[in-house]
């Protein structure tokens, strides 16, 4: 059974995650930035009057930080309870993946990435990085003895 | 047990709030199961789930209900090593879990019914107690695969959490049956009907569910009820139980494990011959006493705020275009009227639906008496409480933040505070200790609790010892000292006090959590007291906005002291970009926002601010230099409910109507956080000065 996913960009490489997980996507204005808040939360934005994080994936993944241009989109995702905002280079595309083109990523792939990408998936010549988006968006409280 | 007879007059606090207790509980408890699925950690479902269960167990003590206390005490425990280990459950430890929630729950009812609660099943307090082991080494055994007879066990009517139950009883080598009960008249006479069947088979087996069945059903009875059980209790023992035949046992494990993919969706009318009904829960509904009260959901009370909220923010946008267009020329003159009217239908509208949340403070501590009692009881101290707290209201989404905090201060006055008898005549006071709560109503929609003891006071010295720091020189100080993470921690759980949480969850309560402010004033020999300040609401507020380093901020007025311009400001040496400003002949630190915000600002553009906000930082005024100000106006406070964007000084965000999210600051909590941050080494990415 094939899953619906949507594709995004960032520096040039293809990422994907499952589209029932995302809510929407929405173009990138610019983000109100959160004093204190880790250093790959690029602030908040309001979707449809909810105010949420946006997690800058070029930083996350170690990149430095990306100009906003037209393409920019921010992919909101459903965490549990939580609604949180993906800023990436670009969203366009949304494709059906085949199980069977999908294949633990190689080892050095997995120490690279610091465990944000879960699998690679093969479209035609294209390698497609499936994206563990919990941990890509992570839980670390700005805070050290962050309780609550 | 001594049962309701001593403490009847608790009774309906406690029924109240184990309701609410358990509630809560179940809903994170499954949240844990879903994670623990997933192989997931959910910290924060833990930790809830822990800390509900201590209150339990701490309410329950008080009331003395043993079997709740053990349940409660040993769940707490393993929670507390799972929360320790980042929210991590083994799979194995969910079943007990979910099994303890519900033995504590059936007696919760029991109590309620007017009847004692049963003992605890021995053999689940045994599973409970060896969660700990089992979580600590968090070595997830898999469970035997086995499958449920889904017509016998109403498979269709089961809960995850039901079905995994059974299963995982059967996995763990017990058996799962259906146990069908059939009432008559002449049983009831005997004393035997569901309600003494329920509890004479939960000696025997952990009860899954309870159905009624109705129709022609064994032995030609037009009623029955199916008990889904595990244990490992013989037939003989449990159909005795049941008072013998036309009572039925059924296993409900599969006969055939391998069966190909049977339909889960069974029909309704499995299990019995003659096409037997299922009819609606067995538990009839609890019917309140309200006299005249509504009990609402607070989420509906909470969507029409969200309604409201879309107003505001429409509103102040209808109100810039009116201006603009009367700056434009445009006679606006009626629409202006139309405007302020509607200006005033929305605060009327917005404090009748602040009131509907308005409880009253009386009522939030109508829970502390017992606690005191309980407290007086496992102490041996003799205190007297005494609550003055008069009509002040407040609103439930504060109250229900605020109390843990103040369940706190007052079972640290208890235990930490007074004295023992003896040593109080020894230093001339009388042997009752006492402590007094009293509160009002301030005029910037504040209110002020104060909690007061006649105890030893905090001795900063045995203080300083403990924290491994220097003897702070002030009660802001000594506060803060107290306030650290783990300064009161007792590793062991205590059946008592419990190991209670620290004064940092007071702190956290209090101040970042609703924005408000906690102070403590000691003397040595004379007693304590704590002044806790919070907003009656957290949710609409009158904000000062302002602009700083080119973008607008938020600040509650009532935070706010003074609005000054910034002239004449002094720069000491090495006070780090520190300024100081004149006012009312007292010396003002004046701080640059900006720079506080983004480290990255020269210092020396310090004091270039216009104007500045005066706010008090740990009680000390602290002015705040800001570029221009915008203006007063209501908003909407968000707060930040995700872990990522909650940080110390940082309230909320609203919409000015811009679409996009302005900061609403906490200026006091901001600094005193910057502050605090400048001891440890910076990370990357973050600000500091």
């Amino acid at each position: 059974m094939n899953v619906l996913h949507v594709l995004f960009k960032v520096d040039g490489t293809e990422y994907a995650m499952p589209a029932a997980d995302v809510v929407q996507m929405e173009s990138f204005t610019g983000a109100t930035p959160v004093p204190g808040a880790p250093s790959h939360v690029a602030g908040l934005v309001q979707v449809r009057g909810r105010v949420i994080p946006v997690v800058d994936a070029r930083v996350r993944f170690g990149l430095p930080a990306g100009k906003p241009s037209l393409d920019s989109r921010v992919v909101v995702g459903q965490l549990g309870e939580r609604t949180v905002g993906l800023l990436v280079d670009s969203a366009r595309e949304v494709l059906k993946l085949d199980p069977r083109t999908i294949q633990p990523p190689p080892p050095m792939v997995v120490e690279g990435a610091k465990g944000f990408v879960k699998a690679v998936a093969q479209v035609g010549p294209r390698l497609v990085m499936l994206i563990d988006f919990p941990r890509v968006v992570g839980e670390e409280a700005a805070d050290v003895d962050g309780q609550r | 047990m001594s049962g309701s007879g001593e403490f009847a007059e608790f009774l309906p606090a406690y029924l109240a709030e184990a309701d609410e207790l358990l509630a809560s509980a179940q809903k994170d408890l499954l949240a844990v199961e879903e994670a623990v699925r997933k192989g997931q950690a959910q910290p924060r479902a833990v930790r809830e789930l822990f800390r509900a269960l201590h209150t339990l167990k701490g309410l329950s003590a008080m009331v003395d209900v043993e079997p709740v206390v053990s349940l409660s005490h040993w769940m707490e425990a393993s929670l507390r090593l799972a929360d320790q280990a980042g929210g991590r459950l083994p799979e194995s430890s969910v079943e007990p879990l979910v099994e303890g929630l519900r033995a504590i729950e059936l007696r919760v009812r029991q109590l309620g019914a007017g009847k004692a609660a049963s003992p605890a099943p021995a053999n689940l307090l045994e599973r409970l107690e060896a969660l700990g082991p089992q979580v600590r080494d968090a070595a997830p055994r898999r469970a035997r695969a086995v499958k449920l007879d889904a017509e016998a066990a109403f498979a269709s009517r089961l809960a995850p959490s039901e079905r995994e139950q059974l299963e995982g009883g059967l996995a763990g080598g017990q058996r799962a049956l259906r146990l069908d009960f059939v009432p008559s008249a002449e049983r009831a006479a005997k004393g035997l009907n569901i309600n003494t069947v329920r509890e004479r088979v939960a000696k025997l087996a952990d009860i899954v569910k309870v159905l009624p069945l109705s129709g022609a059903a064994a032995g030609g009875a037009s009623l029955a009820f199916a008990l889904l059980i595990i244990t490992r209790a013989e037939d003989a023992a449990l159909l005795d139980a049941v008072g013998g035949p036309p009572a039925v046992v059924r296993s409900l494990e599969a006969p055939a494990p391998e069966e190909g993919p049977s339909s889960d969706a069974a029909p309704d009318a499995g299990g019995l011959p003659g096409g037997a009904i299922l009819e609606e829960e067995l538990d009839e509904p609890e019917v309140r006493r309200g006299g005249g009260l509504l009990r609402v959901e607070v989420s509906r009370l909470d969507e029409a705020m969200e309604w409201l909220a879309a107003l505001v923010v429409n509103r102040s946008r209808l109100t810039r275009a009116v201006a603009a267009l009367t700056q434009a020329g445009a006679p606006t003159r009626e629409l202006n009227a139309i405007l302020q009217e509607n200006g005033r239908q929305l605060r009327d509208l917005r404090s009748a639906i602040l009131r509907l949340r308005m409880v009253r403070v009386g009522d939030v501590l109508e829970r502390l008496p017992l606690l005191v009692r309980g407290l007086r009881r496992a102490t041996g101290k003799a205190v007297r409480l005494e609550l003055d707290v008069g009509d002040a209201e407040l609103d439930k989404a504060v109250a229900d933040r605020l109390l843990p905090a103040l369940v706190h201060l007052v079972r640290n006055a208890v235990d930490h505070a007074l004295e023992s008898p003896e040593e109080r005549q020894a230093a001339g006071k009388p042997p009752e200790g006492l402590v007094r709560l009293t509160c009002h109503t301030r005029a910037s929609a504040q209110l002020e609790l104060t909690l007061r003891d006649d105890g030893r006071g905090v001795d900063a010295n045995t203080v300083a010892k403990a924290a491994n720091a220097p003897v702070p020189d002030s009660a802001d100080a000594l506060l803060d000292l107290l306030c650290r993470p783990g300064l009161s921690t007792r590793q062991e759980v205590t059946r008592t006090s419990g190991r209670g949480m620290g004064m940092d969850i007071v702190r956290r309560i209090v101040v970042e959590q609703l924005g408000g402010e906690l102070r403590m004033d000691t003397r040595k020999g004379v007693g304590t007291t704590f002044t806790v300040f919070v907003p009656l609401t957290v949710t609409l507020m009158d904000a000062i906005v302002f602009e700083c380093a080119g973008r607008r901020y938020a600040v509650a007025v009532g935070t706010v002291e003074e609005l000054i311009d910034v002239v004449g400001v002094v720069r000491p040496a090495g006070a780090d970009g520190v300024g100081l400003v004149e006012r009312r002949g007292a010396a003002v630190p004046l701080v640059s926002l900006a720079r506080l915000l983004d480290a990255s600002v020269d210092p020396g553009a310090v004091g270039q601010g216009a104007k500045a906000l005066i706010v008090r930082q740990r009680g000390e005024p602290v002015a705040f230099a800001v570029d221009r100000l915008v203006g007063q106006q209501e908003i909407v406070l968000r707060p930040l409910e995700d872990p990522l964007v909650r940080v110390p000084g940082v309230a909320g965000a609203t919409d000015l109507g811009d679409g996009q999210p302005t900061l609403v600051l906490d200026l006091g909590a901001l600094g005193a956080a910057r502050a605090g941050r400048r001891k440890r080494a910076p990370r990357s990415g973050e600000w500091v000065t």
